[in-house]
Parts: structure tokens; sequence; C-alpha cells
């Protein structure tokens, strides 16, 4: 990468009067394919590199990226930044300050064991039409589905205090999924697979062996019961269904960008805005964000303002404790910045997301806590979520659920839709196994423009209670 | 905007035509793009952060031996430009074609009036933020009330050329902005927010002073809201829960989404699927029209598509891709749409995606009534003025849910009489496209974060609960 640009867009910045200045050089290489009923429906590559300029001037903000990296074009982009931001300064009542932080040096990269472009894309090709038609597993089975996405991402942070950190990341994932129809009814089951590496997870793991089980599955689904609406079930929750969850009533409204209003505009705020230090749930609710998790989707060393990643404490016990925070957030809070920024493209201005948020593991043996539950509802594989502005009111889909009856699964269900408020289901909760997962969650969407970005996200299977929608 | 130094789109385009001449492929197709966004982001009563892109790039499509390859690279040297050809070559090589296709053949396109003013290309960065930050200005101005403010203003120039080895050479010129801001009013213990949103094609268009205002009004209007109790209700839909309706419409009427994501109207093509009183097209070729163009993103000439037809639907809409794959012809209605994951996504235009087929400017075609008529025509019921994380909670049975955020009102023998706290719909999207049962007479500009789209007012019945 060529590191000079970077130094030199940082330096224009500062030779036209930028208190702070910092600029990301990147390059990105995607590479997709979509794969439905035997045919390619999709194959991309995708390359990309360029730089993007962010600098502080009288307490504003102004971001430019560009593709032409020549010093030209690198000092036109800084000098719009430089532009916009003193222009923007006028209507800034109170200054941008930035939290300090260690001026960290560093170069790190995800383990890769088979990298992307040691598997030609055509046999990629060849490889997820084989897999698309395992999906088939019956007659039944009228669309598979198979998504496939590899990226690669070489990072230069650089800023005025003298940070510089290269970070190597690869991303490699397939989703997969079955329709069945019987008569009318048609039912559909999915699953991802993916990590933070190469195209080995492909490789230890035999997945046309996990497409047969995801089409056995939406068979399954047709001699399923639909799930009938009932207020105040006991529902155990499996780490993928959980992983959803937690995404959207923990991870989104731990942003601190949410917590001060600034995202009200687009996916809202958060109802837990001053309230740190309170108890919001139950002793058995606690819930981090790890970036430093190894394979995982929100895996990085250093966020995209140079702060070294540590795991935050989101809830402890019930209790509230930390917040996601930018180096201006926690100026703002009077903390200590947690390494919460990210972009996913050098064309973007770095907003706060999640890293890989999840519920802590419990005491419980998952089989003590389907034997201890008298009437409720296992709750599995997540569907599709719809969540109110402040993440209080939630409604989330699920793949399957299994009626519980006296300690026993009992009835296989379809369309299974939970509801509830965020409180309430914090308070509820009694019970966590010892077994967790952190599980990819591709397409995590904020900010404006929107960046669609990868984060991870779980915790143990978790009871809870909650209200069943029932069928419209 | 800021000026940089105009890019040889064109001569870009040839040199891709030529590299595929040279690797002898049998068809080749560039897209060039110029994609320049300014973001003015407004938080907590002042401006937060101004923000640009200039976004240049190429995607190209080859064809050889049957097989179809994309790529795509934002390095426009000589160097990337051949690798990116061969890229699209090595990609074709997997990726024969059980069907006969080939790229679009050139044809003259159509006049699309209103879809480019230099005004709003040139409008200075410095002159952005402070036509941002007029919708702050006009909302704190409104009531004293108002204590917080958060929104955006996008403006967008873009600069686009489709070229093939048939000859086709087709430009999309244009500009475009959205600006929003969401109101937080408070009085005593009592919090309540409103929020506004609008879209347009030219400068003259965007008038931020009405948006401070009209968002500063739902928020203090919301400072009297009493809970709403549970039941099915008559509710009208104002253009923004509107355009909600039309765009899952719209979505679904993709064989694309619907094959892979949203099977729910797959089986019913030529069935009804909506009340008499809908009808639904996509007309790229609408004066100004927010998503208006006179070609689509593979260069076909726009033309006006009937999706749904007093309720039966008409169409799926198709790109020249899925046009060969289902033997239908084009619709005009490739789009490089691109929800993947990393890859970046702006207003305007995207060349990092192939075309897939997605309705253009969708709309639900006006009907007889005033908006006034319905209101006047509704005994109990309820008004909806926004609409707020909206989902197909099951898209093979079309469940469908959207949190009622704000402006929500309770109507009571033909009056609007008071506005109520936040709710959510629960029912089921075919239950709603069946029950509309009066749509307004007037087009306006409405939606939200990204999704503008031309509506009329609608009224129809849904299953509400309080949140």
């Amino acid at each position: 990468m060529q590191e000079d640009l970077a130094l030199f867009a940082i330096d224009h910045a500062r030779k036209l009067g930028a208190e702070y200045a910092d600029a990301r050089l990147e390059t990105h290489y995607n590479e997709l394919i979509t794969i439905a009923n035997g045919r390619v429906q999709r194959a991309m590559i995708n390359q990309k590199r360029g730089v993007g300029v962010r600098a502080l001037v009288k307490g504003a903000w102004g971001f430019q990226s560009t593709t032409n990296l020549s010093k030209t074009g690198v000092k036109g982009a800084v000098s719009v930044a430089f532009r916009i931001a003193k222009a923007s300064s006028r209507h800034v009542p109170k200054p941008v300050k930035l939290a300090s932080t260690k001026e960290h040096r560093d170069s790190y990269a995800v383990t890769v064991k088979t990298d992307l472009d040691d598997v030609a894309f055509a046999e990629k090709i060849k490889t997820m039409i084989k897999w698309e038609k395992s999906l088939h597993t019956s007659d039944a089975v009228i669309r598979g589905l198979v998504e496939y996405t590899g990226m690669k991402i070489d990072k230069l942070f650089a800023n005025s205090e003298g940070a510089n950190i290269k970070f190597a990341n690869t991303l490699t994932w397939a989703g997969l999924k079955a329709d069945a129809k019987k008569g009318d009814l048609t039912q559909s089951y999915e699953r991802v697979v993916g990590h933070a590496g190469g195209y080995e997870i492909f490789e230890k793991q035999d997945m046309g062996k996990i497409a047969g089980e995801i089409g056995k599955k939406a068979n399954s689904l047709l001699k399923a019961q639909p799930a009938k609406e009932e207020k105040n079930v006991s529902v155990i929750l499996n780490p993928n269904y959980l992983a959803l969850l937690c995404h959207e009533i923990v991870g989104h409204p731990s942003e601190a960008d949410r917590v001060l209003g600034r995202e009200a505009a687009w996916a809202g705020t958060t109802w837990w805005a001053g309230k740190l230090g309170e108890k919001i749930g139950s002793e058995y609710f606690t819930a981090y964000d790890d970036p430093k998790v190894p394979g995982t989707f929100g895996f990085y060393r250093y966020d995209d303002e140079g702060v070294k990643a540590e795991r935050k404490v989101l809830i402890e016990k019930g209790v509230l404790k930390m917040h996601m925070h930018s180096r201006e957030t926690a100026s703002v809070f009077g903390v200590q910045p947690n390494a919460g920024m990210r972009a996913i493209t050098y064309e973007y201005i770095p907003l706060i997301r999640m890293s890989n948020t999840f519920f802590a593991a419990g005491d419980w043996e998952y089989d003590e806590m389907i034997e201890e539950t008298k009437h409720g509802m296992l709750v599995m594989e997540m569907r599709t979520p719809s969540i109110d502005d402040k993440r209080y009111n939630w409604t989330i889909s699920a793949q399957e659920g299994y009626e519980i009856n006296n300690g026993e699964l009992t009835a296989h269900l379809r369309d299974v839709q939970l509801t509830s408020t965020a409180p309430n289901f914090f308070r509820s909760i009694d019970a966590a196994s010892k077994k967790a997962e952190v599980l990819p969650l591709p397409g995590c969407g904020k900010g404006d423009p929107w960046q669609i970005l990868y984060v991870g996200n779980g915790g143990p299977y978790l009871r809870g209670v909650a209200n069943v929608v029932g069928v419209k | 905007m800021a000026k940089t130094k105009a890019l040889d789109l064109k001569g870009v385009g040839k040199q891709i035509l030529k590299l595929g001449e040279q690797l002898d492929t049998d068809e080749t197709e560039a897209y060039v793009v110029s994609n320049r966004v300014l973001t003015v982001r407004l938080v907590n009563n002042a401006v937060f952060e101004a923000k640009g892109v200039h976004d240049i790039g190429v995607g190209l499509r080859v064809i050889k031996d049957g097989g179809l390859g994309f790529s795509s690279t934002a390095n426009l040297s000589a160097d990337s430009l051949r690798k990116a050809v061969h890229a699209a070559l090595d990609a074709s090589k997997a990726r024969r074609l059980p069907f006969k296709y080939s790229f679009p053949s050139p044809a003259k396109p159509p006049k699309v009036l209103g879809v480019y003013d230099a005004r709003l290309a040139k409008l200075p960065g410095d002159k952005t933020v402070e036509l941002a930050y007029d919708m702050i200005e006009e909302s704190m101005a409104h009531s004293r009330k108002v204590v917080d403010n958060a929104g955006v203003l996008n403006v967008v120039e873009f600069h686009s050329i489709v070229m093939n080895s048939h000859g086709l050479v087709a430009k999309d010129d244009g500009t475009f902005f959205e600006a929003s801001l969401a109101v937080t009013a408070k009085e005593g213990t009592k919090s309540s927010e409103g929020s506004e949103a609008t879209a347009g094609r030219s400068l003259k268009e965007l008038k931020p002073k009405d948006v401070g205002k009209r968002a500063a009004e739902m928020a203090i209007d919301g400072l009297k809201a009493k809970p709403l109790k549970e039941g099915t209700y008559e509710i009208i839909l104002d253009p923004e829960p509107a355009v909600n309706i039309n765009g899952n419409v719209s979505m679904l009427s993709s064989p694309l989404i619907a094959k892979l994501y949203y099977p729910l109207f797959l089986d019913k093509l030529g069935k009804e699927v909506g009340s008499e009183q809908l009808t639904i097209v996509d007309n790229p070729l609408m004066p100004g029209g927010v998503s208006s163009a006179a070609v689509d993103e593979e260069g076909v000439p726009s033309r006006k598509v009937a999706i749904m037809d007093r309720g039966v639907l008409k169409n799926f809409v198709y790109d020249s891709f899925y046009g060969a794959m289902e033997k239908k012809r084009t619709t005009s209605s490739g789009a490089r749409v691109s929800m993947a994951v990393g890859v970046s996504m702006f207003p305007g235009k995207n060349y990092n995606a192939e075309p897939a087929p997605v309705t253009r400017n969708s709309y639900i075609v006006p009907g007889d009534w005033k908006r006034d008529e319905i209101i006047e025509d509704t005994k109990a019921g309820l008004l909806a003025q926004r609409f707020h994380y909206t989902r197909l909670t099951n898209p093979t049975r079309g469940d469908f849910t959207s949190v009622l955020r704000m402006g929500l009102y309770r109507v009571e023998k033909g009056e609007v009489v008071g506005p109520l706290q936040k709710s959510r719909i629960i029912d089921n999207l075919l239950n709603i496209l069946k029950n509309v049962n009066a749509v307004s007479d007037k087009l306006v500009v409405a939606g939200s974060w990204g999704g503008y789209a031309h509506t009329p007012v609608i009224r129809t019945k849904a299953h509400v609960a309080p949140v």
C-alpha cells in the first residue's frame, strides 16, 4: 500500500489548519456467488482501493474519500474535507473533543489457512452448485439458495497523533436456504456458515451434509403445527435466535451515538439512555461486546480510530455498565474510549458499531433447562426482526419451535414469532446454559449513507418470558 | 458540491470494449459511473459532520462461449482494467448459461425531463451545510418545546454511461437530494417525536424550512398522545406509510427477489392480490420522478410497466438477463442493486453489482378521493403518518409488521381527533392490500432513509396494538 499517501494526506490537513486528521488507505476484494435451483443467479468480483480522510477543524468534522491515489487527488480530497468541516464549524456550538488514546503502531492479520485466491472462482461456483443440489432432499423442496461471499481487506490507519496500524482481514461465509412446499403451505429453513478467515471454513466441514440437513428441516416444517397466540410464555431461546435478539436489543442500544440521540433520524434512540449503573434486568443477564474473539466476524485489535480493542462489559448481572464509544462520545461521557468505531470501506466515515455482542453463558445444562420448564416453547433459529426506535418493543420471527410440556419437547412448531419489551424480557431471564456460541451475522445496517457491516452475535440457551404472536 | 476534473467516462468504456475484443470475448459491456455525494449530518441541534465521497468505477460484463462473467473495479489504470476484464472472463468459464443470452441492442431512448439540475450539481459545500442547518433553525423556531433535532441532507450528482459491443451507448446524468429531520419535543415529563423527509431532483424542490416546520409540528402534537386500544382498525396511511406498502409490492414483483428471498407473489401472477382500488405501475418516464431516467442501467430505453391492475398482479419486472432466463422481454428494469455486505451502496449509481430486475420509479396510481374526503368518510379509525422498521416477518406467508413510531392519530366521525402513542401493526400484507378501500387523487414524494417514491394516501384495515 502507498503508506506515504496516507501520511501525506494527514500532513496536508494539518498544514491547512486541522487540529486533528486521520486517513484510512484501503484495498478491498469481494467475490459473491448466488446459486438458486441449479443456476448461477449472480457471480461478481469487485475490487476497490482508495483513501478516506477525516479532518477536525474548529471542532467540526469533515470527511472526503477519493479513488484518485495521486498526490493531486489526495490533496484535493483533503482540501474538500477541510472546507466542509470549516463550513460546518459555524453550527457546532460545542466543539468536538476527542478522548485521548495511545498512538499505537502495529500490524496484524486474520489467520488464513486457505487464501481465497487459492481456490479458483470457477471452482467455487462448481462447489456451490453441488451444495445447492444437496438442499433438494425431496421433491417437496421447491427452491434452494446458496449465497457465498469472500472478502479481503487491507487497511492502513494513520492519524496526526502518530498512530499507524495495518490490518489484513479476510471474511468467508455462505448462507444456505431451502423452501419446501406442500399444497398451499410453504416453509423455509436457512443457516449461515462463516468466519473471519479463509476458505478453510468450507474444507473442515461437510457442507453437502449441512445442506442436506437444511433441506430436511424445511421439509419437516411442513408437518409442524402453527404456533398459537399466547401471552407470557416461558421461552428457551437457542443461541441462533438469541444472536438476533441480542443484536437488536443489546447491541444497537449500547451504541453511545444512539444513547445521545444522534441516530434519532434513522434507526432511533435508546430506551436505557441515562440509566448507566441502574438495574435493567435479572441477575442472569450479563452481556459483552468483544472484538478480540479470534475467528469471529467482529474480530479486530484496533478500531477505525486506532483505539486498542478490549472486552466491553455492557451489562453485568442485570446492571447497565457501559456503552460502546467513539473517542468523541467517550469524551462526552468522560470515560476511556473502547474501540467501537468502524466503517465498511474508505468511502465512509466511521460509526459506532458493535463487534461481537453476546449474552454470557450461565451454569445450566441445556437438558436441565428443558426439564425444569413445565409449559413453554423452545424457539430456534432467527428469521426477521422488527424493533421500535428506542429498542424497547421487539418482534422477531423464528424458523421453528417446539412446545415444552412437563419438561419435554412435544409438538414441532412453525410460523413462530415472539414479541415483548426489552425490560420485561431482561427482567424475566432466569436461566442460561453453560454452552454458548458467537455466530456470524453478515448484514448489520446503520448510517446514512447506509453501511452494511459484518458482526458476531450469540450467547447460550437462554430462558425468559415473551408473548407468542399468532398467525393473522 | 466540490469541483473536480471531469472524467472521460466514455473513454473508459471504450477501453473496456477494446480489451474485450483483444481477449476475444463474444460480447462485452461496460457501465462506468462517477458518483458524487455530499452528506451533511445533523445531531443534537448542530451540524455533526459533513462528508463527501467521489466514487468512480466501472462494472463490466463479458459473454464468452455461452458463459457470463462480471467484475468491477475502482482503479481505472490500464493494468487494472485489463485485470478486471480477465476476472470477468474467468468467471464466465464457470457460469455457462443454459439459455441464450445477449446484451441489449441499441435503441433510441425517450427524453425524460427534470432529472438533472445544474444548480443542485454545483451547490457549494458551505451552502449545502447552511441549507441543512435551516431545518434545525426552523424546527427550533417553531416551539420552545422542541429540544432536539437530528437529520440529514444528502446531495447527489451522478454521471453514468453504458456501452456494449452491439454499439449501445446510453448516458444517464442525474441529480438528487434527500432531506430529513427527526425532532424531539418535551413538556414536563412528557416527550414525543416528529419527523419529516422529502426528496427531489432539483434545488427548487428543496425546502428545508418546510421539513423543519412539519417535523416540529408532529413532535408538538405528540405531546398530547393517548394510549391506543388493541384492535383491528380502518387505517388511513398518509404518504410515508403508503410508500412502504408500495415498496413491499415493488420488491415482491422482482423475479430475483421473489425466487430467492420473498416468494409471496411467485404463484400469484394474474391473480387478485389487492383490492380493486389498487393499481401500481413502475414509471421511470415520469418527468422529475425521484428515480426517473431515460434508460435503465443496462441502457434499455425506459418504459412504463403495470405491476398491479385493480388488485390483480399483472407483471413481474425484468432486466435482460432474467428476461432471457424466463423467456420474457426486458421491461427496462435493470438496476445495479447491491445489498452485499461490505460493498458500498450510495445514493446515486453503483457500478459494483450486476444488473438485477427491480422496479425503478413505482407508485400507487392515484384514485378519485380527496385526502380530506377519506378522513371525513372514516367513522372510527386511525391516521398513520410514519412507519418504522417495516418487515415481512414471514416471507412465504406475508406476515407484516411495522412500528407506528410517531404521527399516529385517532379518527372519529370523520375528524382527526387526537394523537395516539406509539403502536405496532401486526397483520398480513395480503390482508392489507385486499382491504384498501380508498386512494387519494394526488401524488406526493415521501419516504425515509434512502427509500423515496411518489404516492397518494390510501385507506385500509389492519390489526394494531400498543407497544
